[in-house]
């Protein structure tokens, strides 16, 4: 056994590592282009292994580091991280999916020229979702959330060039950052009724009254809605596929995005029944209008994203519906296996050169490899019987059919609308596998290869990973795997035969649907919603981008034309006031006095003729005047 | 020490002055060396000040005028200079900021004698405003300070200077006008217990005063046994902040009952003076002055007007509206924090507006201003210490930013945000320090925005004076922020490289001086959003007991 003290040295260098090397390979420039991949993919195995270590010296136990970070009378912010069995859960998943998409990396961007940057962006990344993961205060959360937002943004706009790029990276920051004032709003509400955003200090259930913890509640799940994608905030996750493959396989589908999971599990015991039932509401909106939006896509990944927007919302549904446990169950399966599918699909970009399912099709043969990995992943999506993804489904289905049947009446619209999207899932995928795997190829000018093992093995790692008996024996139930040991449901919930049948049943009916939706067909009002992603964009550009920009505009102009109009007008006003007494000042004051001046000249002239220099007149004048006083005195 | 601070540039723009028109190269070296020097004697005050005192330190009092008036009392002025947690961070960041300009001024290159003189001269005058304890040295600096930023902006600007540079000196001259009144009329109604001791013979000098001798005299004061003759007036801030000494029945006393057009006059004085430095912080609608001096102003100008200029209208705030005024800041709490929301809000839906790149951090800075109007306004802990905070950081950050728009403009002469596109494949290290500039300025956590923003914004949820949905709105400015400032990010620099106006070869990236300056601001705002405590170790004991006069009874 290690002491304490080791436990926390080497926890700080878990999280230190990825931000210092991220920070090296930023510094270094091309001159460490062709290695930095390695280096890379070895510190991040580095960190896996220190996972693993933590996880086996502290088992169930929650560790807690504080340093305060900023004291002031009054307050302390403490920067602290927690470790307990989620975060050691999480760490284990992201430097595992972490290391997978590094290594095919390497041969993903072997041509890029500026390798050192994309590898310091990830390694930024992943330092940052590792603080989301360890925060054990909602600020230190927060300062990590944004961090996980930059990387992204990073990320996404790697091909700067590109202008798409540039635009989607800057949709997905502002829309997080929507999100995140709400995110803000609700921390400050938690520290305002509880005094403190201590996670382990924060009471269970606040003291005020109920619409305030439900605002709070709600404010907290703003975070969730922007980073996890959810109704309305979805739109910037498709777009963010302009990013590099790899990225979207490990950011935008298994790790970043599933953050907003992983809050909602920190958080639950805050949230009233009031503020669950909203997140039960979005999450089964998003779950059924991005299952929707997938089924008419031509982009490869643009599928999957909408798929990963769709999955999110049936984890939020799981969250909800009060059982958190079959939530961060399917937060793990999908991680792996939307990674499979999306290194999959880069797989088949590399080898086609273009990301149009159109211009695909036969691929089955040409890239057997890649195309048993991704089938695999799919069927774990789909939720066939055996692999991952059917356990954690039932799971979350399950428990919404238990709380549909508490709360009765209409609550049952949750759980049926949230079968009926799984249908579409395994609708929207059997699709993307006729188009891109089956049939002939569509694109005879190109020649399809194989991709190096590089870019299959991680694949095929990922897919092993997808199958159930990984997680459970019994390949229709989970309840007794090592999931469940780690993370027990908070009630008990009964065998639910028939939902697996139902289930089943529409999944089958979804694949037999997705394999008959004509691949090139006219389109119709409904599949252009669908393609259009029930033309969200277009209405957010409209009502919200657009007036926004307008009222800056007009904020402008009243600056300019009124405020500083205003100040212009008495600065111009005092200017003309200021001739105006100028003017009195020259005609009437100054005047008064040349007046006078005036007088006393001709005065002076008069007296001056008077006095001529003759002493003769002088004595005559002289005589004269006292002729006059002697007449007046006498 | 502190007089140093002021004494030094001053001899450096005399020496500037003396020196004869051949020796114009050695200019810039006597300003960056002067410069230097200044920042050292800061980081020697930052070593000799105890952070544990909330008191004033490192006084340095003179004697200046001491005029007896008759009936009127006596005139008592000094040369008072002493820092505490509120002005020492200021004085810091007016350290760095001047070095930085004094770099940046490099590039100057026409009339180099007055411009290197008007530079030192506007050194002294901040830093004086900075330190002076006595409210008369306080606006002497405020008054003097407008005289070299008048002709630094009129006479090296661009080519609406003249406009630019009168509405500067105009607008803050009207401020300081009611400044002056409330100056003049505080002055009228506070007496220097130690010299009103010595002059009533209960001591014989300065050094004999105790608390006990003060406390006597204030008490005789309020029970009208001193005769005017024998009062001593005073423009000491320490004793202004203090009821106790006021006169009773005084035009300001604090009991508050004299009343001018319905209002009492204390509250008059308190809005005069918030007008005033309002003027310079700058609040809307006061702010119009702003953007035009920005635009027309050479880079170094805007570096130092955005860097510190700006902050001795929050610092007047802090020291004479809300110091001296407690009573009229908690009576219009509501107002001021309102006007602070819409700075913010206001700030940022201009800035997105613009087209003209400097313009739009002119802008930005209305809006991050706001957060310290917000912040001071909460009358919390955490609302006061993070708007000085805020004001460290928005200095660091938008000499920064104002730098690097002179990185561009000196290029090109061209600001306009359509006019390139791509750059960051012709100039990748300046779209690097740009981006981080407008990351750490939006709040990236990190980075020292982030903290300002957070602990402005907690302090004003927190208050007891301000409603929760004033802070909602006011988290609509972070998010207005990340949306002007990716947008000219995604505009300028991302897509394939485009210029309107670029001829072969003129898009070189940083040279070494650029470098030299911008990559140590980067790296404080990193450093001080890493570790705020180094920042507010320095300001939480001043911040509590200043607190501690809007503590409720």
């Amino acid at each position: 056994m290690f002491d304490e003290n080791t436990i926390r040295n080497l926890f700080w260098l878990l999280l230190l590592l990825p931000f210092l090397s991220g920070s090296v390979w930023l510094l270094a420039g091309r001159r460490i282009n062709h290695w930095v991949g390695m280096a890379a993919a070895v510190l991040t195995l580095t960190g896996l292994g220190l996972s693993v270590f933590l996880a086996n010296q502290i088992g169930t136990e929650i560790l807690t580091l504080r340093t305060e970070w900023l004291i002031m009378p009054g307050r302390v912010v403490p920067i602290s991280f927690r470790i307990d069995a989620l975060t050691l859960l999480m760490l284990i998943v992201v430097h595992f999916i972490a290391l997978l998409v590094q290594i095919y990396s390497i041969s993903y961007l072997h041509d890029e020229r500026d390798r050192y940057r994309y590898f310091g962006f990830l390694s930024l990344f992943i330092g940052s979702m590792l603080g989301i993961v360890l925060a054990g205060n909602l600020i230190v959360l927060y300062a990590f959330w944004e961090l996980v937002g930059l990387s992204s943004y990073l990320l996404i706009g790697f091909w700067f060039r590109k202008p798409q790029a540039a635009a989607a990276a800057k949709k997905a920051f502002l829309m997080n950052r929507v999100g995140d004032a709400g995110f803000l709003l609700g921390i400050f509400l938690v520290l305002f009724q509880a005094g403190t955003t201590e996670l382990a200090a924060l009471p269970t259930e606040f003291t005020s009254n109920g619409w305030l913890a439900t605002l709070t509640g709600f404010c907290l799940f703003c975070g969730c809605i922007g980073k996890s994608a959810q109704f309305p905030l979805t739109t910037w996750l498709p777009d963010a596929m302009e990013g590099p493959t790899p990225v979207s396989a490990l950011i935008h589908a298994a790790t970043m995005v599933a953050a907003g999971i992983f809050l909602l599990a920190r958080i639950h015991f805050l949230l009233t029944p009031d503020a669950l039932l909203i997140i039960t509401i979005v999450g089964t909106i998003t779950m059924l209008m991005a299952a929707y939006s997938a089924l008419y896509q031509t982009d490869i990944k643009k599928v999957l994203a909408y798929s990963t927007v769709s999955q999110l919302g049936l984890m939020v549904i799981g969250m909800g519906t009060g059982n958190g446990s079959a939530a961060l169950f399917h937060l793990t399966t999908h991680a792996f296996f939307k990674a499979g599918l999306f290194l999959a699909a880069g797989s088949v970009i590399h080898g086609v050169d273009t990301q149009d399912m159109r211009k695909m099709g036969g691929l089955r043969k040409v890239m057997p490899v890649t195309f048993s990995g991704w089938a695999v992943c799919a069927a774990a999506l789909s939720g066939f019987p055996l692999f991952s993804g059917f356990l954690s489904k039932e799971a979350i289905l399950a428990g919404a059919f238990g709380w549909a049947s508490q709360q009765g009446g209409f609550a049952y619209i949750i759980p049926v609308v949230a079968v009926l999207s799984s249908g579409l899932t395994a609708c929207y995928m059997a699709r993307q596998g006729k188009l891109v795997f089956f049939g002939e190829s569509r694109n005879p000018d190109h020649h399809a290869h194989e991709s190096s093992p590089i870019l299959t093995v991680p694949i095929l790692m990922l897919a092993v990973l997808s199958i159930g008996f990984v997680f459970a024996v019994n390949p229709f139930s989970a309840e007794h795997g090592w999931f469940y040991r780690l993370f027990p449901a908070v009630s008990e919930s009964e065998e639910h035969l028939w939902i697996a049948v139902l289930s089943i049943t529409v999944v089958a009916i979804g694949i037999w649907l997705g394999w008959r939706i004509p691949v090139l067909t006219k389109s119709t009002s409904l599949s252009r919603l669908s393609e259009h992603n029930w033309y969200l964009d277009g209405f957010y550009n409209r009502v919200i981008a657009r007036p926004f920009v307008r009222l800056a505009r007009f904020s402008f102009a009243f600056d300019q034309r009124i405020i500083d109009r205003l100040v212009d007008f008495i600065g111009i006003g005092n200017v003309v006031l200021a001739h105006m007494i100028s003017w009195v000042d020259r005609a009437i004051v100054d005047g008064l006095v040349n007046g006078a001046s005036w007088l006393a000249h001709r005065l002076g002239n008069l007296t001056r003729s008077v006095q001529n220099g003759r002493v003769q007149s002088y004595i005559a004048s002289a005589v004269v005047g006292l002729l006059v006083i002697l007449w007046f005195l006498i | 020490m502190l007089s140093l601070l002021i004494f030094i540039p001053l001899l450096g723009s005399l020496l500037v002055v003396l020196l004869p028109d051949s020796q114009k190269n050695v200019y810039k070296w006597i300003t960056l060396a002067v410069c230097s020097l200044e920042l050292l004697v800061c980081g020697a005050i930052y070593l000799a000040f105890d952070p544990a005192l909330a008191d004033y330190q490192l006084l340095e009092r003179v004697d200046w005028i001491t005029l007896p008036l008759g009936s009127l009392g006596v005139v008592s002025i000094d040369y008072l200079v002493g820092i505490d947690g509120i002005s020492l961070p200021m004085v810091l960041l007016s350290g760095v900021v001047m070095l930085v300009g004094a770099i940046s001024s490099w590039t100057i290159d026409k009339r180099l004698k007055a411009y290197h003189a008007l530079y030192l001269l506007l050194t002294a005058t901040i830093i004086g405003c900075f330190i002076a304890l006595d409210f008369f040295l306080f606006f002497l600096f405020f008054e003097f300070m407008l005289l070299p930023m008048y002709f630094l902006i009129g006479l090296w600007g661009g080519p609406r200077r003249e406009y630019a540079s009168i509405k500067f000196f105009l607008y803050t001259l009207a401020g300081s006008v009611l400044i002056l009144l409330v100056m003049i009329s505080l002055y009228l109604s506070v007496m220097d217990p130690v010299e009103t001791a010595i002059n009533i013979g209960l001591i014989g000098d300065r050094s004999e005063a105790t608390d006990t001798i003060i406390r006597q005299v204030q008490f005789l004061l309020a029970d009208y046994k001193i005769q005017s003759q024998q009062l001593v007036h005073t423009f000491d801030l320490r004793y202004m902040a203090h009821g106790s000494n006021y006169l009773p029945n005084s035009f300001l006393g604090p009991t508050g009952e004299r009343i001018v057009f319905g209002i009492p006059t204390r509250m008059l004085a308190f809005l005069c003076v918030f007008l005033g430095f309002a003027i310079k912080l700058p609040v809307v609608p006061f702010h119009t002055w702003l953007p035009d001096a920005h635009v027309e102003a050479p880079t170094p100008v805007s570096v130092v007007l955005a860097g510190v200029l700006l902050k001795i209208g929050g610092y007047g705030f802090l020291r004479i509206g809300w110091g001296l005024f407690p009573d009229g800041a908690a009576e219009y709490a509501l107002l001021l924090a309102g006007l602070g929301v819409i700075s913010i809000v206001y700030g940022g839906f201009n800035a997105l507006a613009q087209s003209d790149l400097k313009k739009m951090i002119a802008y930005s800075s209305v809006s991050h201003m706001g957060f310290v109007l917000l912040g001071i306004a909460s009358l919390t802990s955490e609302g006061v210490n993070g708007a000085v905070y805020q004001m460290a950081s928005h200095g660091v950050l938008s000499a920064m930013l104002f730098l690097l728009t002179g990185v561009i403009y000196d290029r090109t002469h061209d600001r306009r945000i359509d006019n390139y596109r791509g750059l960051a494949s012709a100039m990748p290290s300046y779209t690097a320090l740009t981006a981080i500039a407008f990351f750490a300025s939006l709040g990236l956590p990190g980075f020292s925005g982030f903290v300002g923003e957070l602990f402005t914004l907690m302090g004003s949820f927190q208050s007891l004076w301000l409603p929760g949905w004033m802070t909602a709105l006011a988290t609509l400015g972070i998010i207005l922020a990340a949306a002007y400032f990716l947008w000219t990010l995604q505009r300028m620099f991302f897509g394939p490289l485009w210029s309107r106006t670029e001829t072969a070869g003129q898009l070189t990236d940083l040279d070494t001086r650029e470098r030299l300056m911008l990559i140590p601001l980067a790296a404080l705002a990193l450093l001080l959003g890493l570790f705020p405590n180094l920042l507010f170790n320095l300001t939480n004991s001043t911040v509590a007991e200043w607190i501690q006069r809007f503590s409720v009874e």
